[in-house]
């Protein structure tokens, strides 16, 4: 098993493989699993991302029950519309993909965790506007999942990717770098760019806490994965243009990890600090559950 | 080192009803376990909530995520959200409690179930270590106080020496045991496997016929 980017980049330089293939053998491998079931459950999980995009961007959005978030993803539909963004049309439709998929996520609909739930819209924000970018057929796209899948499970196993343990940085900071990673083989990069990237996505979001106002997978995660969709672009473009990370990928992630273990524990998803310890809120927490936040003063 | 994610699918998945992986789809996971474990409908649930999970745990449809879990639903069931009306018909009392101390198992994401009925009653300590992966740090039951390293899979057989040495042979040639631990309750033993690899359906089936008292996790 891969257990550093290290290796995994070796591996593919020296066998002039794609991560997305070395992935597909190793799962195949550890868990005696055919190409075929392994491929069909990639495509189902493809699948269950296209949906929620659809879903948070028809009609006038989805909504979540508390009504902190939800259609915001068709504000920005609408606002292409009229052709004048100011950062391009391809990343505002990657920030609209990533706060569709959010927002689905926050109304209780169905999604699939990449790596999880509060970071769900970050390589969906990615994957469908390359799509349309570099003309990726339906193949490629399964690839790009594989390969994101293979830097994530070294990011996991190495730092984690739980908020209650390392913060938004592991969450979209990981899915940012997955994206970012994946994105670079798409568009033709090697798997030393692709490491690039991924080093370059994570260092831009170190120190992320994890905030989440009443506890909701709410405000402020939506908004948080239009910047891990937008970081994930930048960062692969960067890695494409040649520029690198000049921290290798191993060490970055290593970083995440001590910088997590440091973060109080009010800025590990308790609700209690950064943006949740606010006036509005506590008084959005105060509204939804009728209880004040316990700031506390210990970490 | 040992990896708690050893699937691609544990990174690109699950599909899950949000809006958390940790807090809904990972709750879900432990309720299972704790349905494995018990291996039948209690009349009484009790949730003892630590950390992130007991300040969070509202926001993020922990409750009825973990009540699904013990009915055996699987995370992206949409019969997820109505899980807690759903037990209650069925006549199952259920308490959630807040604690305020650090989790006993060391993790800010942890649950420990107490389930019972006239029977049994079994404890199951959890905890949801991110994107709908969990680990199981200790089991009370039957009189053993079992207590994982954590990651799973895990098999658990009850019985004697020479079941042992048969479900070691028989594991081997499935997957690889990355670590083995005995109990002992009284004149009871309990045999507990950390493998490498998740079995597959078929192999457990054939596992089961053979020995009675199996709960894998």
């Amino acid at each position: 098993m891969y257990m550093s980017v290290k290796e995994l980049v070796k591996d593919s330089m020296d066998k002039q493989t794609p991560i997305s293939e070395l992935m597909i053998q190793q799962e195949m491998a550890k868990n005696k699993a055919s190409r075929e079931e392994v491929w069909s459950t990639m495509e189902r999980n493809l699948d269950v991302m296209e949906a929620a995009v659809k879903r948070g961007s028809e009609g006038n959005g989805v909504f979540s029950k508390t009504g902190l978030t939800g259609g915001e993803a068709v504000l920005l539909k609408k606002y292409r519309e009229k052709g004048h963004t100011l950062s391009g049309d391809l990343m505002m439709e990657a920030v609209q993909n990533a706060i569709a998929t959010n927002e689905v996520n926050a109304s209780m609909g169905v999604v699939c965790a990449t790596p999880t739930a509060g970071s769900t819209g970050t390589l969906p924000g990615v994957i469908f506007v390359i799509k349309k970018r570099l003309n990726l057929d339906h193949d490629q796209m399964v690839r790009f999942l594989f390969t994101a899948g293979a830097f994530g499970m070294v990011i996991a196993n190495n730092a984690g990717i739980a908020g209650a343990t390392g913060g938004c940085q592991a969450e979209v900071g990981s899915a940012s770098a997955m994206g970012a990673a994946a994105a670079v083989e798409m568009a033709g990069g090697n798997a030393e760019q692709s490491a690039e990237a991924l080093a370059m996505a994570i260092s831009n979001l170190l120190g992320l806490v994890c905030d989440p106002v009443a506890g909701l997978v709410e405000l402020p995660c939506v908004k948080r994965n239009a910047i891990g969709a937008g970081n994930a672009l930048i960062s692969a473009d960067m890695a494409l243009a040649g520029l690198t990370n000049k921290i290798p990928a191993d060490e970055v992630i290593s970083a995440m990890d001590k910088i997590g273990k440091d973060l109080p524990k009010a800025l590990r998803e308790t609700g209690q600090g950064g943006l949740a310890a606010t006036p509005t809120g506590v008084n959005m927490k105060m509204r939804i559950f009728g209880k004040t936040v316990d700031v506390g003063d210990e970490n | 080192m040992s990896a708690n994610y050893r699937s691609v699918f544990d990174i690109i998945g699950p599909v899950m009803i949000g809006p958390s992986s940790s807090h809904t789809a990972g709750a879900v996971a432990i309720g299972r376990a704790a349905n494995r474990i018990f291996h039948a409908e209690p009349t009484e649930v009790v949730i003892h909530y630590y950390e992130s999970f007991a300040q969070t745990h509202q926001g993020h449809g922990t409750d009825y995520a973990i009540i699904s879990g013990i009915l055996g639903f699987a995370p992206d069931d949409s019969r997820v959200p109505d899980a807690i009306t759903i037990a209650k018909k069925r006549g199952i009392k259920v308490t959630f409690i807040e604690e305020d101390g650090d989790s006993p198992i060391n993790h800010p994401n942890t649950a420990i179930i107490e389930l019972r009925n006239a029977d049994r009653e079994v404890t199951v300590s959890g905890c949801s270590i991110g994107g709908g992966t969990i680990e199981i740090r200790e089991i009370k039951m039957d009189g053993f106080d079992i207590k994982p390293k954590g990651p799973l899979p895990i098999l658990l057989m009850q019985g004697q020496a020479d079941d042992h040495h048969a479900m070691s042979a028989k594991l081997e040639k499935l997957t690889s045991i990355n670590s083995e631990a005995t109990y002992h309750a009284g004149d009871g033993i309990l045999y507990e496997y950390d493998l490498e690899n998740r079995l597959k359906n078929q192999d457990l089936d054939d596992l089961a016929k053979e020995h009675s008292k199996l709960v894998y996790l």
